[in-house]
């Protein structure tokens, strides 16, 4: 997010970089993720043994090698940016494309943690954390997709503008999964 | 990690560290180590992750109030959520 462009009076609208719409969809999604986090750790408070053992259902690993795989892809979209604006379009579209690729691994990692969970007959009904579990993962993996064929869209129409906006979807969708994944999957 | 001059790589390494900390903090509790100690420490591990992603990732360097108002209000939540999950304890 470092498109060149005239210096902007501190604190103003103008000086947040990239689309004013974005950084709106930016603070909507912190804060409906934000109230679904606060409202899980409100609703442990009248069962934390029964949290901390549908914890324990969970891969923590697994969830750290998810969260590496985001925190890379998000890597490379940012890279892509950059490559944009040096007018490197190959450069940028491979990187977009190896944040898709990351994109899809997550969501398979992701795919495989559902079914486990299924086969061993835990659904959303099986105990408020599942309720919980199932519905903030979940979401944030349709913004997964989304992010995916957003960055699909842009690697066509590969331009610094319509990357930057991609770009820091993709961001946001890296930000909410940093703030879920220690209070969905670590903290006990 | 002082050698490393780009800083987008330097970010993201930074969270690949930070990331693999958080994991291995979390592994401490049954080792039995204070859990509002632990429960802190992953906490403000991910606010540290948060302040990277919104600075170099989604560029926020490049507007420091911003930046700063952000770090303030994620850094208030994450308190939040920390009250939250320390309540059970404390209660107890």
């Amino acid at each position: 997010m470092d498109v060149p462009g005239e210096r902007p009076r501190p604190g103003s609208l103008e000086e947040l970089p990239g689309e004013l719409m974005m950084w709106v969809l930016i603070i909507s999604e912190l804060l409906v993720f934000g109230a679904g986090l606060a409202a899980f750790l409100g609703v442990r408070i009248t069962d934390p043994a029964g949290f901390a053992a549908a914890q324990d259902h969970l891969h923590r690993m697994q969830a750290g090698v998810n969260t590496v795989v985001l925190i890379t892809s998000g890597y490379f979209a940012a890279c892509a940016l950059r490559f944009s604006i040096a007018n490197r379009t190959s450069a940028a579209r491979l990187s977009l494309f190896g944040a898709m690729v990351l994109g899809i691994v997550f969501l398979l990692i992701k795919v495989w943690e559902y079914a486990e969970k299924i086969e061993h007959g835990i659904s959303t009904e099986t105990h408020p954390f599942f309720t919980f579990y199932y519905l903030l993962t979940g979401f944030h993996a349709a913004h997964v997709v989304a992010g995916i064929l957003i960055l699909g869209l842009v690697t066509w129409f590969a331009k610094p503008r319509n990357i930057e906006v991609a770009a820091a979807f993709w961001h946001m969708v890296d930000l909410v999964w940093v703030l879920l994944f220690p209070v969905i999957y670590l903290l006990r | 990690m002082a050698l490393i001059q780009d800083p987008i790589l330097r970010a993201w390494l930074s969270l690949l560290a930070l990331s693999a900390a958080s994991v291995l903090v979390a592994f401490l509790v049954p080792a039995g180590l204070n859990q509002a100690v632990i429960g802190s420490v992953i906490l403000l591990l991910a606010w540290m992750k948060v302040r990277l992603i919104l600075s170099r990732y989604l560029g926020l360097w490049q507007a420091p109030s911003w930046k700063s108002g952000f770090n303030w209000v994620l850094g208030f939540y994450c308190l939040l959520l920390l009250g939250l999950y320390l309540i059970p304890a404390l209660a107890g």
